[in-house]
């Protein structure tokens, strides 16, 4: 308090300032972390070459590289391309995908602030106005009235349409789209039905699909990457054969089992899509899986195809026609397959695009079967399909809610009746279920780190998920006694694996993170060894 | 004057009615969007084979939706203190509609003085309701730094204005009608059934007062959020895991919308071809690797 908070008129002035610098004194505390009581700032500076090159005067961070406009026309098209861009979000033939919400959102905010309370970034950041939810709609909203809606300029001020459309705005508002994980948490406690992480998306689509202007991790290395090369990561086909060669090799020296993963297998009942990110970095976690479906009996098969082995989709963060043009793909290979029905992985956003946002772009015979893979395995473990010892997994285990399959799909029970089944020392996270808090790598955040914009994301859009995990192993401190953050969704673990390095938490709290199949596999009676691998 | 105040009186009601129809047949013919629903609970997707199970049934959504109406439920569980307020202040309006009605259904009554007792408490509790709601969401919008940001002047001004209408309707039954039902009643008989043309052109400035600020409020109805939350909350926000089956509706509708021109300007949009086009399109080299 007493340091005056910028408002929405501030918004569009002075744009060679930082509308906001952020202070470590600012961030709600953390009081078990060391070194947390430090006066240094949490977020890098930008160099003076970086600061020169692109926009960062909303809050000195800069998540999308938007490049400085070289002169005044260069501006004034910008704001042009903006302004359409805007009427194009309004239109029913552009955005048939979105207007009803996004008109929802636009007419009903009463302006309650219950919001503001919900929101994780807001909370942690010591309630910077900027971060508040309802701040970037109302951006949205003052320049939708005043600049777009017929008599719009009249009595702007009384009618709180007072903005000024310019440059500084567009390019802090493209910025401030990438300062919301887009949880929905705000929007799940709007009596309204205001939906402020739907701008968030609508802004993004703006900025992506007028103007150009994505982060680089989400469009040319995402999406771009995923339709040129097929998945995300950049593992070709070919690669994708080597992985599988070389996980049934792990598969065979940690368990045992000599297990050949069906590939391309015509005709079975499950294609298993996971997030190529899985293969890379957490390779334990579709071997799991295919270690309880080998187990249980099951007829699934993997793809090695084109876009078959790659269950991401980043459109659903930034562009609908990227995401469209990914999930017709994905769609296509199961086709060939003459698989019965796709299951995703423990991926939370490539489960919510495939199995609900997709629902409405499907017809015909690309109208697939596509579920989540949470219930099937909830159904393994629940009938005794394999044989489960819970004893294997007798240390303390908390459970992470992923945002999409949680609250955004109402996906709640089956990972709980699995740990409550096999982890006998199980905890839940307060608050948790559709009340959870995002990991603060929600929405392409995981995957991003551009310059500076890692510092922002760990120390303040994963703040909260850092207090939460600590107070959920609050009982065991001792670092000795080795915990285990159950995260369902591969964006989740990446997030949490930066979280828990960057705060140290392995080191001076014994926590760890995986995912949900592991902890199952570890449970399986007959394996050689354990299967977390600690 | 008095013509003037039975012309926006009834044209008010011409307007608020023509002018909701107009509302509520655009937002039924906007397009059917993607599903971007969120949960209070378990769904259907915790099934296997979630698309043979059954979705939300109606009576589960009305429920609901009555719940949050009526009681304003979120705003219980977020801000105790506002929803004080703006409970009294529902619960007065929902009661002063409902004693509209009743006064225009009792007013063709052949005895109205067995109404009395109850209809002037009726009506006075429910005035008294509304005012201390919209005194006390008043003053919290102007004390409460959190409830002040961004709340546009005009806003202000229509809780004031909203005062001044539920002040103006007490004192045109109280002191006007001299507290008298009967007296309502039989004026609203002349309202309601075209009668007694004299009292319509030189009206009571009581009265007056009184239905040209109703009228006010029956022009702006079309305007406000109040169409739009009734309409549109329940059914595409909380309950819209209706699925998109072969052959059905929904499917029909999507294929339409699917052949709408994409316009983005966005370099790796193909701008002119419809959505199924740009969808089964790459970016970059068309043609090459087209799904489907």
């Amino acid at each position: 308090m007493g340091k005056k908070k910028p408002g929405i008129r501030d918004f569009g002035r002075n744009g060679k300032s930082e509308l906001v610098h952020i202070s470590q004194k600012d961030l709600m505390p953390l009081p078990d972390i060391p070194g947390e009581d430090t006066e240094s700032d949490p977020i890098r500076s930008l160099t003076d070459r970086q600061k020169a090159t692109y926009e960062h005067s909303l809050d000195g961070v800069s998540a999308v590289a938007v490049p400085c406009p070289k002169d005044e026309e260069e501006e004034k098209r910008l704001i042009k391309s903006f302004l359409e861009g805007l009427k194009k979000l309004l239109s029913r033939e552009d955005n048939w995908m979105f207007l009803q919400q996004l008109q929802q959102t636009l007419d009903c905010c009463i302006k309650c602030q219950v919001c503001s309370d919900a929101c994780a970034i807001y909370v942690a950041s010591g309630r910077q106005e900027i971060y508040r939810p309802m701040f970037r709609s109302e951006v949205v909203r003052r320049i939708v009235n005043k600049y777009l809606k017929k008599g719009g300029r009249l009595f702007a001020k009384l009618r709180g349409n007072d903005i000024e459309l310019n440059w500084t705005t567009i390019a802090r508002l493209a910025e401030l789209a990438y300062r919301c994980t887009m949880c929905r948490r705000c929007a799940a406690w709007c009596p309204m039905g205001s939906d402020s992480g739907l701008i968030t998306h609508e802004l993004r689509k703006l900025f992506s699909q007028e103007m150009g202007i994505a982060p680089k991790e989400l469009h040319e290395a995402g999406s771009m990457r995923h339709l040129r090369v097929g998945a995300s990561t950049g593992i070709s086909p070919k690669a994708f054969g080597d992985i599988i060669a070389f996980m049934e090799e792990e598969i065979e020296e940690k368990t045992g089992k000599k297990i050949k993963i069906p590939v391309d297998k015509k005709g079975a009942e499950i294609l298993l899509i996971h997030n190529s990110g899985e293969y890379l970095s957490w390779i334990e976690n579709p071997a799991a899986f295919a270690v309880i479906f080998e187990e249980a009996g099951l007829n699934w098969t993997l793809s090695s195809e084109l876009y078959g082995y790659e269950a991401t989709n980043y459109g659903v963060w930034y562009d609908d026609v990227q995401f469209g043009r990914v999930a017709l793909r994905q769609i296509e290979v199961a086709k060939k397959l003459e698989a019965k029905k796709i299951v995703i992985g423990e991926c939370g956003h490539a489960t919510k695009g495939l199995v609900i946002l997709a629902d409405r772009m499907l017809t015909g015979d690309f109208n697939f079967p596509r579920e989540s893979a949470l219930p099937l395995l909830e159904n393994i473990v629940c009938t005794n399909r394999i044989r489960l010892d819970p004893r294997k997994n007798d240390f303390p285990v908390t459970l992470h809610d992923p945002c999409n399959i949680v609250r955004l799909m109402g996906i709640i029970e089956p990972q709980r009746k699995i740990l409550h089944m096999i982890c006998p020392r199980f905890r839940e996270m307060e608050p948790h279920g559709v009340d959870n808090y995002c990991c603060g790598g929600g929405s392409g955040f995981a995957i991003m780190s551009h310059m500076n914009f890692s510092d922002w994301k760990l120390t303040i859009a994963g703040r909260i998920k850092v207090k939460q995990i600590l107070d959920a192993f609050k009982d065991v401190r001792d670092p000795s006694v080795k915990k285990y953050v159950c995260a369902p969704c591969s964006n989740c673990k990446a997030q949490l694996r930066d979280l828990l390095a960057f705060y140290n938490l392995q080191e001076t709290h014994g926590i760890s993170y995986g995912g949900l199949a592991e902890l199952i596999a570890n449970a399986m009676v007959d394996l050689k060894k354990p299967f977390i691998e600690w | 004057m008095g013509g003037v105040v039975a012309f926006l009186f009834y044209g008010s009601i011409l307007f608020c009615l023509i002018g909701s129809s107009i509302k509520i047949t655009g937002f039924i013919k906007t397009p059917l969007h993607l599903k971007w629903e969120y949960y209070k609970g378990s769904s259907v997707y915790e099934s296997i084979d979630w698309w043979t199970r059954a979705p939300t049934g109606f009576r589960e959504k009305v429920v609901t939706a009555l719940v949050d109406i009526i009681f304003l439920r979120e705003y219980y569980r977020r801000n105790p203190q506002y929803w004080f307020f703006l409970y009294l202040f529902h619960l007065g309006i929902y009661l002063l509609i409902l004693w509209h009605i009743w006064l225009f259904a009792a007013s063709v009554l052949p005895d109205p003085e067995g109404t009395r007792g109850y209809g002037l408490a009726w009506g006075h509790g429910a005035t008294i309701l509304a005012c201390i709601g919209t005194l006390g969401i008043l003053i919290l919008r102007i004390t409460d730094r959190e409830l002040r940001l961004y709340y546009a002047p005009l806003h202000y001004i229509k809780w004031v204005l909203m005062m001044i209408t539920l002040a103006g309707g007490f004192y045109a039954v109280h002191v006007y009608f001299g507290g008298s039902i009967p007296a309502v009643l039989k004026y609203v008989r002349a309202q309601v059934t075209f009668s007694d043309t004299a009292q319509k052109f030189h009206p009571p400035p009581a009265t007056a007062a009184h239905v040209l600020l109703g009228s006010v409020w029956l022009v702006y109805l079309p305007f406000s959020h109040i169409l739009r939350l009734f309409f549109r909350y329940y059914h595409g926000l909380r309950f819209d895991e209706v699925p998109n089956v072969p052959g059905g509706i929904i499917e029909k509708r999507v294929k339409e919308l699917l052949g709408k021109p994409v316009t983005w300007a966005g370099p790796h949009i193909r701008s002119g071809k419809s959505w199924r086009e740009t969808a089964t399109g790459l970016p970059d080299e068309e043609g090459k690797g087209k799904a489907g």
